[in-house]
């Protein structure tokens, strides 16, 4: 091979045939890829980017399909076969091989033929291992290919309804023995001393109910006290038919998680009420069969709080 | 591991790339159009053959950039950024045997970014059922992040090689030097290369215990994603 070149060029003709073949090879690249294309135009604002209402069926019933079942592999993260599926104007964009979605004729869209393919096949999507689509949301998808793939129309004909889902939130052991952790060593002091009163709410909680009720009149003032290191996670406290009275108002007050509140057949007045004015969480209290008076349990109801008892119950 | 003098007789042509250095530069020419196309065609078993090639390649060729002769290295061209824009400018009249200023650190970039390339791939995961091999020494949404520089970073291996190919272009058809022969052969005209030239290349064989250490290292990691 010749040390010299082919022939003498000058500079800008050299750098006008770089421009050209730059050029040539975009709009080869362009052409190859469509959606590349169109994305291009539309980052430069040359295209308009077609939008979704918030209330249409696609946002409602479409969107939510392709964010849960085929963004993981069609997203911003990644894209495989240059396809996107977590917006609007990307699905209408399409892929490497062109647009998947034709509107109006869902056998002829790519998007539908792939994801009626039997599971076993090799361009099913969503691809082996992973979940199939139910027939509900093939036919969701289907429909609204179908009835022109808008981003306006807010009902398919013929859609199934949606199926309400519901989601158990998993639990995490270690995380709430983080949580009860300290007061741990109280809880299980205080169990000892009264057994069957204290419990955790919920295996998933650190917070905690008092049930004194079964102890009736031999749980009395000292014995609430006693809880009084437990005071900012009691969520639920029974104290009915205990013998406790307005000096256990400072203990109640102190509790300023408390929900739920039973003091039925006590010897609390009103002042043990109006000492619970600044338990915001409160949701409910019973004062039946007690000395409290309307006047002192009205703004506990203004507020919102359930009332028992008082001669004005709910 | 000392280089050899260049102590020959005065020829027309003269000497400048070793063996090693042109090797590796066709056989990752080669090694990066087989990792795209793999990649596009979903051949993945291929992808990851030629990325761990790929690896051990670029390895090579650090440690060659360090040990090796005179022109492959990274002191012979590797040059101030005031002397790159000199050059650019046309202010210097040098002429250099291996890379010129402009050339050294393109072909320095060139290596690091394909090294990145090769890096981030160990991580990298399709979704589906491939893996690279070092893909489970971070976590899922790690190993994603990571396949999303991946793709990233292979639009500007493009455009790198847009420009090594621009300018390899324009030595050949303005300045009239052809560098890809010279690339082939290992030889530039006696014109285009300093007056009392004094080149050293290394042994052969040093470049060949190198070549089996990184090829040692692309194993090594290849078995790490061996269940």
């Amino acid at each position: 091979m010749s040390d010299f070149g082919l022939g003498r060029m000058s500079a800008p003709a050299y750098g006008a045939c770089v421009a050209l073949l730059t050029a040539l090879g975009l709009g080869v690249a362009a052409w190859a890829h469509p959606a590349l294309l169109h994305s291009s135009l539309q980052i430069m604002g040359l295209e308009a980017v077609p939008r979704a209402a918030a209330s249409s069926f696609y946002a409602v019933r479409v969107a939510p399909l392709f964010e849960t079942r085929c963004a993981g592999c069609h997203g911003d993260t990644r894209a495989k076969g240059q396809l996107r599926l977590d917006s609007f104007a990307a699905v209408m964009r399409g892929g490497k091989d062109g647009a998947v979605i034709v509107r109006g004729n869902a056998k002829a869209s790519e998007l539908f033929h792939r994801i009626s393919l039997p599971p076993g096949d090799d361009k099913a999507m969503p691809p082996s291992g992973k979940a199939p689509l139910t027939a509900d949301e093939v036919t969701v998808i289907k429909l609204w290919i179908a009835a022109g793939a808008s981003g306006e129309g807010r009902s398919v004909k013929g859609a199934p309804k949606p199926v309400l889902e519901v989601k158990i939130p998993e639990r995490d052991p270690a995380a709430v023995q983080k949580q009860r952790a300290p007061l741990a060593a109280f809880v299980t002091q205080l169990q000892a001393r009264f057994p069957g009163v204290i419990a955790y709410e919920a295996r998933d909680s650190a917070g905690l109910e008092v049930d004194a009720s079964l102890k009736g009149t031999t749980f009395g003032d000292a014995d609430l006290v006693a809880l009084t290191p437990l005071k900012a996670r009691i969520t639920r406290a029974d104290l009915s038919g205990t013998s406790i009275t307005d000096a256990s108002a400072p203990a109640l007050a102190a509790m300023t998680s408390l929900e739920r509140l039973r003091l039925a057949r006590t010897k609390v007045t009103d002042k043990t009420v109006e000492a619970m004015a600044g338990l915001k969480a409160l949701k409910s209290v019973s004062v039946v069969d007690t000395k409290v008076s309307d006047a002192a349990l009205a703004p506990l109801r203004q507020r919102g709080v359930v009332v028992y008892g008082g001669g004005n119950g709910p | 591991m000392a280089p050899e003098p260049n102590n020959g007789p005065v020829t027309e042509h003269v000497l400048v790339w070793d063996i090693p250095t042109r090797i590796f530069h066709w056989t990752i020419v080669v090694l990066v159009a087989v990792s795209w196309f793999s990649a596009d065609q979903g051949f993945m078993r291929v992808h990851l053959w030629s990325g761990l090639t790929l690896l051990a390649l670029l390895l090579f060729r650090v440690l060659w950039g360090l040990f090796g002769s005179t022109t492959a290295r990274f002191v012979d061209f590797l040059h101030p950024p005031r002397k790159v824009v000199a050059y650019l400018r046309g202010h210097e009249k040098v002429l250099y045997a291996g890379h010129n200023p402009a050339g050294g650190w393109m072909a320095a970039v060139m290596i690091g970014v394909l090294l990145a390339q090769a890096l981030t791939g160990l991580f990298s995961n399709d979704g589906l059922h491939f893996t690279g091999p070092l893909a489970l020494w971070v976590s899922e949404d790690v190993s994603t992040r990571i396949t999303s520089l991946h793709g990233t970073i292979f639009n500007i291996i493009l455009v790198l090689i847009w420009l090594h190919v621009v300018a390899v272009g324009f030595y050949l058809l303005v300045k009239n030097r052809n560098l890809v022969g010279a690339m082939f052969t290992g030889k530039k005209h006696s014109r285009h290369v300093p007056a009392g030239l004094n080149l050293s290349f290394t042994r052969l064989y040093i470049a060949l215990l190198l070549l089996g250490l990184t090829c040692g290292i692309a194993a090594w990691v290849f078995f790490q994603g061996v269940p």
